[in-house]
């Protein structure tokens, strides 16, 4: 679609990621929201709709939240989209304003994994992969290892990216994982699913993100900086039970290229990224797939330093799915709220220079059939 | 319903094509789920594959008792993850064979389902 009026994000919070064993989804989703409350200044009558997305919070999450801090008789949805949830509901959230529909609307993405007890997390049911004893790791592992088959890169380099995502998140204190690891501690983690070991593998965590979505004129009545949203996209899997490039995640590819047409920006005018690194052999796939890296070349790029935090352009600064950990319903809007805080000079140690344009990736679900089952990018600019 | 057939000691799988537009799916269906014609052909595989990619999962769900291998195996036109016969990942290209075999089991017992074996023994 093509969007009828300008949408600023201007506020952010993220209540941090980790094991929050005693806070189920409802009570991270509501301190994310009270923090931004608060550090917006928004009245929460002047909130026109609220979204929230979660995969395990169950029937009504959205009320459950938004009515503890004021916002309540305004419509609220409540939306599922695997790891896209909460962009899912971001995007929900900006159309709503792009369209005239609303001044004024909150996203928020919160999620409990702890609940879910440990290993690998629950699939869907009644699917003839899952059936046979499928898993996310091993999905992961298997493009893996075709991608190292194709284009000559080694597990090092999927070390290198645990070490350096490891490393970016030792600054933040959002962060689930707040410790650099070395070479030696991800080679001796335990094996997985091979050639993966529990290191090049995102943590379950427990979190929430939330972020005010507005018009101009609502902006300039509250406190905080604003950034635009140039691009808001969501796409889902392309089915199919061919034969398929698995080291090519198309949907990517086809979600990033519509933020690219619908921001008039391309992979060249990004001074930061955050992409959906759940294993580390993902930010290889998405690195190409997004076009800030060539096919089959993205292993070299990374080990030039390209996607260093001081790099040409910085992956995952904030320390990725593989360091902030991954609260699946959460993650997509806490990726917004760190590019936000990036582009508002905001981001402290993480800060990337001078960032202007960031870009967000967000892409999951496993069922058959697809790459993924949703993806969703967002472009936010300071311009 | 079962989506293979046990063809004397062979495993084939059951499949569809569309007579449209040529997508091939597993498992079977009536419609395809490419260009919704109900001009579906039904038709089995024949039982050999070759190795698209493959991993040793060591963290798995309780049934399947890892470590175990799966695979994805390309046979005649569509893809399928199936438990591989091997101690470790078969490498990209290997070729397969399609048979009957126990991949975990439950409380009612084995849980029986066609999988792979790697043909020509050691690589």
């Amino acid at each position: 679609m093509s969007a009828a009026r300008e949408v600023f994000v201007v506020g952010a919070a993220v209540h941090p990621f980790g094991k929050h064993r005693d806070k189920a989804a409802d009570e991270l989703g509501y301190l994310a929201v009270s923090e931004l409350i608060a550090t917006t200044g928004v009245d929460p009558a002047r909130v026109d709709v609220g979204f929230g997305g979660s995969v395990y919070g169950g029937s009504l999450l959205t009320q459950r939240v938004l009515q503890r801090v004021g916002i309540s008789g305004q419509p609220v949805f409540t939306i599922e989209n695997a790891c896209a949830s909460g962009a899912s509901a971001v995007h929900l959230a900006w159309q709503s304003v792009a369209s005239g529909a609303a001044e004024c609307a909150v996203a928020f993405g919160t999620e409990n994994l702890s609940s879910l007890g440990g290993g690998t997390l629950p699939l869907t049911t009644a699917d003839i992969e899952i059936d046979q004893g499928m898993v996310m790791p091993a999905a992961y592992a298997m493009r893996a290892q075709r991608y190292l088959h194709d284009w000559g890169a080694t597990v090092d380099d999927l070390t290198a990216i645990s070490v350096k995502n490891r490393g970016n998140g030792a600054d933040n204190p959002r962060a689930h994982f707040q410790k650099a690891v070395t070479t030696t501690d991800v080679e001796e983690s335990r094996p997985i699913a091979d050639p993966l070991r529990l290191m090049h593998c995102c943590p379950n965590s427990d979190g929430a993100a939330a972020i005010l979505l507005c018009t101009a004129e609502v902006a300039d009545q509250l406190v905080g900086p604003r950034v635009r949203v140039a691009a808001s996209v969501v796409r889902s899997g392309k089915f199919s039970t061919g034969y398929r490039d698995m080291t090519w995640p198309d949907i990517t590819e086809r979600t990033s290229q519509a933020a690219y047409a619908q921001s008039g920006y391309s992979p060249d005018d990004l001074d930061v990224v955050e992409l959906h690194d759940a294993f580390a052999i993902a930010e290889l796939l998405h690195a190409e797939a997004l076009g800030i890296a060539e096919r089959g070349k993205a292993h070299t790029e990374l080990r030039a330093g390209a996607f260093d935090r001081g790099g040409r352009i910085p992956v995952s600064p904030s320390g990725g799915l593989l360091s902030r950990g991954h609260p699946v319903g959460a993650t997509g809007v806490a990726q917004i709220c760190e590019t936000y805080w990036q582009l508002t000079d905001q981001a402290g140690a993480l800060q990337v220079p001078g960032a202007q344009i960031g870009l967000t990736h967000v892409t999951g679900g496993g069922i058959f059939g697809v790459d993924n089952g949703a993806c969703s990018v967002h472009i936010l600019s300071t311009r | 319903m079962t989506n293979y057939v046990i063809d004397g000691t062979r495993v084939v799988l059951k499949v569809s094509r569309c007579r449209s537009c040529e997508a091939a799916w597993f498992p079977a269906r009536e419609q395809c789920s490419n260009c919704a014609s109900r001009d579906v052909a039904q038709e089995v595989t024949s039982s050999r594959g070759t190795t698209y990619a493959s991993s040793v999962v060591r963290v798995g769900p309780r049934q399947f008792e890892a470590p175990y291998t799966l695979a994805y195996v390309d046979v005649d036109g569509v893809r399928v993850l199936a438990h591989a016969a091997s101690d470790e990942a078969l490498p990209p290209g290997t070729p397969v064979e399609l048979v009957l075999a126990p991949i975990g089991s439950d409380a009612n017992g084995p849980l029986m389902s066609y999988a792979v074996t790697p043909i020509g023994g050691a690589r």
